[in-house]
């Protein structure tokens, strides 16, 4: 779950995590909370799989409250920009660095 | 010039079954859906009824994330019972999608239990509560949620209409629906209502001393409209759906005509929001037997709002009587589903539907002694055969709002 990622992201680790391993995490997210099953990571979520921005605000929300963190409103307005799985892994990264 | 409307598909979900035949074994058989009402944690323990009109079965539904994401439970009711329509009446994509259908659709205050979640949030102090509000709560709890989720999974784009006036809330669907395809705004309309089980609407009504509480052991004997020992109506749940379309329309395609709706009416009591009005009401009956063209006699079956209140029955029975006189036969069928609310005129409708389809009249449940004050009607004690060719559905609610529906016989 998203949680393991965050844990993860938590204690500042992580540079260490591979970010394949992100990924399967991400890809579970989306099979288990979404119902998307193995997207690719550079298909267009909306366009292939339906991800709205309905979808977008929920997924912020399940990482804010697993990272006990409030998103700053610029943070929240550049998800929206979010179209791909590789987009949100660099999200996740970024999300990253600015809190270690 | 005007179009005749026809209902060409109809589907309910009510605490006496789900569908035609299990309903109408429910209402052969006697069989009251009326439950022990259950703990919720809140509301209950302060609540004096005991008892509720309960959907207590379980509902096969099979919707995709897509559509369940904005949908509270009154709009997983609204939604199954819009898509059995669509699969009874069979209009096609092209038509559904086409402009010219539109959806009027509503229930009593969208997903109480999705606002329930929202005011918890307030009194959690923490940003975790305030993280709890999801951003599809207000598209589940809007008053108008039923009917855009139906839009949204069929991709309907014709009007949409959303009444939300208590317990008038689907007649004035089928009402409102019925006069855009008569005036010509709409070919068809698919129209209803929906309810999901709630406790805020009993507390309401039990702090009115409005709901029965002598049967809260024995819950099958109650409500029980025009008798002389009701004590009160019963909260139920629900859901119903009809498709309307213009005769034309429907004949064109070849679809088969359940009903025609040939009459509705609607006024308000210009007055007090709660108590009942005789004048209200029986202007409400003649408006509607004007739009429908027919004469008081013509009627052959009135299904009566009857909640079994000491006050509500008295003052329908009396306007009723005073237009019709003892000569249309009378059921309250409330008495066997409890008040569903913002569902009860369509679904009182299906039931009246396939009772002029089956050539019988199921009798008001309960109705052990009728009361002096309710006996100027022609009740229906026990099951008879009747030819159906006309019938009223009448319903009335808070806020003064009163509706009177006619369908024919085809």
């Amino acid at each position: 779950m998203l949680s393991v990622v965050l844990f993860f992201l938590n204690v500042n680790i992580m540079s260490t995590i591979e970010r394949e391993q992100i990924q399967t995490e991400i890809i579970r997210i989306f099979s288990e909370q979404f119902e998307i099953e193995n997207p690719g990571p550079d298909e267009d979520l909306r366009d292939v799989h339906g991800f709205d921005s309905i979808d977008a605000i929920e997924l912020l929300g399940e990482i804010e409250s697993l990272l006990k963190s409030e998103l700053t409103r610029s943070e929240k307005k550049a998800a929206m920009e979010i179209r791909t799985i590789d987009q949100i892994l660099d999200y996740i990264e970024s999300l990253a660095k600015t809190r270690s | 010039m005007t179009r005749r409307v026809v209902i060409t598909g109809c589907s309910s979900i009510t605490p006496v079954g789900h569908g035609r035949d299990d309903i109408l074994a429910h209402l052969t058989r006697g069989v009251s859906g009326v439950r022990k009402l259950k703990h919720d944690d809140l509301y209950s323990k302060y609540i004096d009824a005991g008892v509720f009109g309960t959907v207590d079965y379980s509902v096969d539904y099979d919707f995709s994330r897509r559509d369940r994401k904005t949908m509270g439970p009154v709009s997983y009711y609204a939604c199954q019972v819009a898509k059995e329509v669509l699969e009874m009446a069979d209009p096609g994509e092209d038509f559904i999608t086409s402009g010219r259908m539109g959806v009027a659709f509503g229930s009593t205050h969208g997903s109480p239990l999705v606002q329930r979640k929202l005011y918890q949030a307030l009194f959690d102090d923490t940003y975790t509560g305030y993280s709890s509000i999801k951003a599809v709560d207000y598209l589940k709890f809007m008053v108008h949620t039923t009917a855009v989720n139906i839009t949204k999974m069929f991709g309907i784009t014709g009007r949409v209409i959303s009444s939300s006036t208590a317990c008038t809330t689907s007649s004035q669907s089928i009402g409102f629906g019925y006069e855009m395809i008569k005036y010509g705004m709409q070919d068809a309309m698919l129209c209803g209502g929906a309810d999901e089980y709630d406790l805020s609407t009993v507390a309401v009504f039990d702090n009115l001393m409005a709901c029965s509480t002598d049967f809260n052991e024995t819950p099958h004997l109650t409500p029980r409209p025009f008798d002389r020992d009701r004590d009160g109506l019963v909260v139920g749940e629900g859901a119903g759906a009809v498709l309307l379309e213009s005769y034309d329309s429907a004949r064109k395609r070849g679809a088969d005509i359940l009903a025609e709706v040939i009459g509705f009416s609607c006024n308000n009591n210009g007055g007090d929001l709660v108590l009942p009005n005789r004048n209200g009401i029986t202007q409400t009956i003649k408006l509607g037997l004007k739009d429908a063209a027919v004469s008081p006699d013509a009627v052959d079956f009135i299904s009566a709002h009857a909640t079994a209140t000491k006050h509500g029955d008295a003052i329908e029975a009396q306007a009723t009587g005073s237009v019709y006189g003892k000569s249309p036969m009378v059921s309250g069928l409330k008495s066997y589903t409890g008040h569903t609310m913002g569902s009860c005129g369509v679904i009182e409708s299906i039931m009246t539907l396939y009772m002029m389809q089956e050539g019988f009249i199921v009798p008001t449940l309960n109705l052990d002694n009728v009361d002096e004050k309710c006996a100027m009607i022609q009740h229906v004690r026990e099951i008879i055969e009747a030819d159906i060719r006309i019938a009223g559905i009448q319903n009335f609610a808070f806020g003064g709002v009163n509706t009177c529906l006619f369908l024919k016989k085809p």
